[in-house]
C-alpha cells in the first residue's frame, strides 16, 4: 500500500529534520557558554573606563567636549540595529525589526546603521538601503571588528554633524530571556558608579585630550560590550527555538509511527481477509 | 618596605594583578616612574616598554596604546595590547617593520598612513624589548 510507504518517508524525514535540531541546539548551547564567558570577562575593562570617564567628568564640569554634551538638540539622527546574520534563532531578529519599525515611524528622517544581515535585509525592504551594514560580524567574535564599528561611529558623530546616535539591540537575561533595549550610544552617558575619585588627579597632557582618547575607548569597549550581548543573546535564542523544535519532531515521530503501526495491521488484516475468503470460496 | 599594587587591565583579561616596588610607564609626554606615594595622575601611553621591577627582577612588556591612572599606590593600566618579552615572535614583527615601512612610503590617505605608522611604532617596541 502506497500509503504506508508515505508515513514511512514521512517518518525518515522528520527524523533528520530532529537530528539538525538536536545538533543546532548543542552548537548554539556551546556558543552561548563562550559568549557568556567573554561578557564576564570584558566586564573589568568596561566598568574602569567607565570609572575614569565618570570621574573625569565630575571634575570638568566647565569644558564641554562634544562626545559628553548634554541635552537633546534637534538634528540628524542615526540608528544602529544590532541583529545577527543567521534566522532560525526564534523571535530574536523579528523583535529587534519590530522595535526599529516603532523607532522609525516616531523618528522618521534617521539613518540607519546595520550590524548583522538580518536587520539590514528588513530595513531594506522597509526603509531604504541603511547608509552602512556590516555582515558577517558574529562569526569571529574579536575586538578589533568592534573597533572598526565604532571609528565609523565615531567618524560620523564627529565629522558628519549627527547629533545624537542611538542603538537598539538585545541584551542578554538567561538562555529564555533576552530584552531590547534602546538607548542612546552618542553623546555619551556614563553609567552610575560607586567608585567614583574624590582625589585630584594630574592630567597629562591635558584633560580634554584624555577625554577625547577616553570617550573612543569607552565608545570601543560600549560597541563590544552590545555586540557580545547580542550574540549571547542570539545563541541563547536558538538554543531555545531549536530545544522545543527538537521536542515537536519527537512528537510528530510518536503520531507517524502510531499511524504507520495502524495502517500496517489494517494491511495485515485486509491480507488474511481476503486469503480466508479465498478458501471459503474453493471449500464451497 | 612600601609596595604598589600594578593591575593591567585587557578587554578581553585581566592580565596582571600584583605587587611591585617601581613601574615605569611610557606616558605621551615621557617616560615616568611610579614609586609608593605617587601623586594622583592619569595619562595616556605611547607605544614603549612597560617595565614592572621587583626587588631583584624587572619584567619588560611591549605596551602600544591605553591610559594609566595612578591613585592611592594602586596603578591601573587599561589597554588593548599588551605583551610580555616571552609572548612577542621576532620574525613577524620583522615582517611588520617593513610591511608598515613599505607602505609609509607609498601611502596618500590619511587615514591609512597613520594606521601604518602605528603599525610602525608597535612594530619597534616590539623588537626593542627583544633586543
Amino acid at each position: 500500500m502506497a500509503n504506508i510507504r508515505d508515513i514511512k518517508n514521512r517518518i525518515e524525514s522528520v527524523r533528520s529534520t530532529r537530528q539538525i535540531t538536536k545538533a543546532m541546539k548543542m552548537v548554539a548551547a556551546s556558543k552561548l557558554r563562550k559568549a557568556q564567558e567573554n561578557i564576564v570577562k570584558a566586564r573589568p575593562y568596561a566598568d574602569s573606563i567607565n570609572e575614569m570617564l565618570q570621574t573625569l567628568k565630575l571634575k570638568n564640569r566647565e569644558t564641554e567636549h562634544p562626545l559628553l554634551a548634554e541635552g537633546h538638540p534637534e538634528g540628524k539622527r542615526a540608528l544602529v540595529v544590532v541583529t545577527a546574520d543567521r534566522g532560525l534563532s526564534g523571535a530574536f531578529n523579528f523583535t529587534i525589526n519590530r522595535a526599529t519599525a516603532d523607532y522609525l515611524e516616531q523618528h522618521p528622517k534617521t539613518d540607519v546603521i546595520c550590524l548583522g544581515r538580518k536587520g539590514a535585509e528588513f530595513i531594506k525592504k522597509h526603509h531604504g538601503t541603511p547608509i552602512k551594514s556590516f555582515v558577517g560580524l558574529f562569526n569571529e567574535m574579536d575586538f578589533s571588528i568592534s573597533k572598526d564599528v565604532a571609528s565609523y561611529l565615531l567618524e560620523l558623530f564627529l565629522n558628519e554633524g549627527y547629533v545624537s546616535i542611538d542603538v537598539i539591540y538585545n541584551e542578554f537575561k538567561s538562555a529564555i530571556q533576552q530584552d531590547v533595549r534602546a538607548k542612546q550610544l552618542l553623546p555619551i552617558i556614563p553609567v552610575k558608579s560607586e567608585h567614583i575619585s574624590t582625589l585630584e588627579f594630574i592630567y597629562e597632557p591635558d584633560a580634554e585630550t584624555i577625554i577625547e582618547e577616553l570617550g573612543t575607548k569607552y565608545i570601543n569597549v560600549e560597541i563590544w560590550r552590545i555586540m557580545l550581548e547580542s550574540s549571547a543573546s542570539e545563541q541563547g535564542a536558538r538554543m531555545t527555538a531549536m530545544d522545543s523544535a527538537t521536542d515537536n519532531a519527537e512528537e510528530l515521530i510518536g503520531t507517524l509511527t502510531l499511524h504507520y503501526n495502524r495502517a500496517r495491521q489494517a494491511a495485515i488484516t485486509t491480507e488474511i481477509i481476503e486469503i480466508s475468503s479465498g478458501a471459503d470460496a474453493i471449500n464451497n | 618596605m612600601p609596595e604598589i599594587k600594578i593591575v593591567i587591565i585587557q578587554p578581553h583579561q585581566i592580565k596582571l594583578e600584583r605587587t611591585c616596588d617601581q613601574v615605569v610607564v611610557p606616558g605621551v609626554d615621557g617616560d615616568f616612574g611610579i614609586l609608593p606615594g605617587h601623586t594622583a595622575f592619569i595619562t595616556k601611553i605611547r607605544p614603549g616598554v612597560l617595565k614592572v621591577f621587583d626587588e631583584t627582577e624587572m619584567t619588560n612588556y611591549a605596551i602600544h596604546d591605553g591610559f594609566v591612572t595612578v591613585e592611592s599606590d594602586v596603578v591601573k593600566i587599561v589597554c588593548d595590547v599588551i605583551e610580555e618579552e616571552a609572548e612577542i615572535d621576532v620574525d613577524r614583527a620583522q615582517d611588520a617593520k617593513l610591511r608598515a615601512e613599505k607602505r609609509l612610503q607609498g601611502e596618500k590617505s590619511d587615514v591609512d598612513f597613520r594606521r601604518a605608522e602605528f603599525a610602525l611604532k608597535r612594530a619597534i617596541t616590539r623588537l626593542e624589548i627583544k633586543q
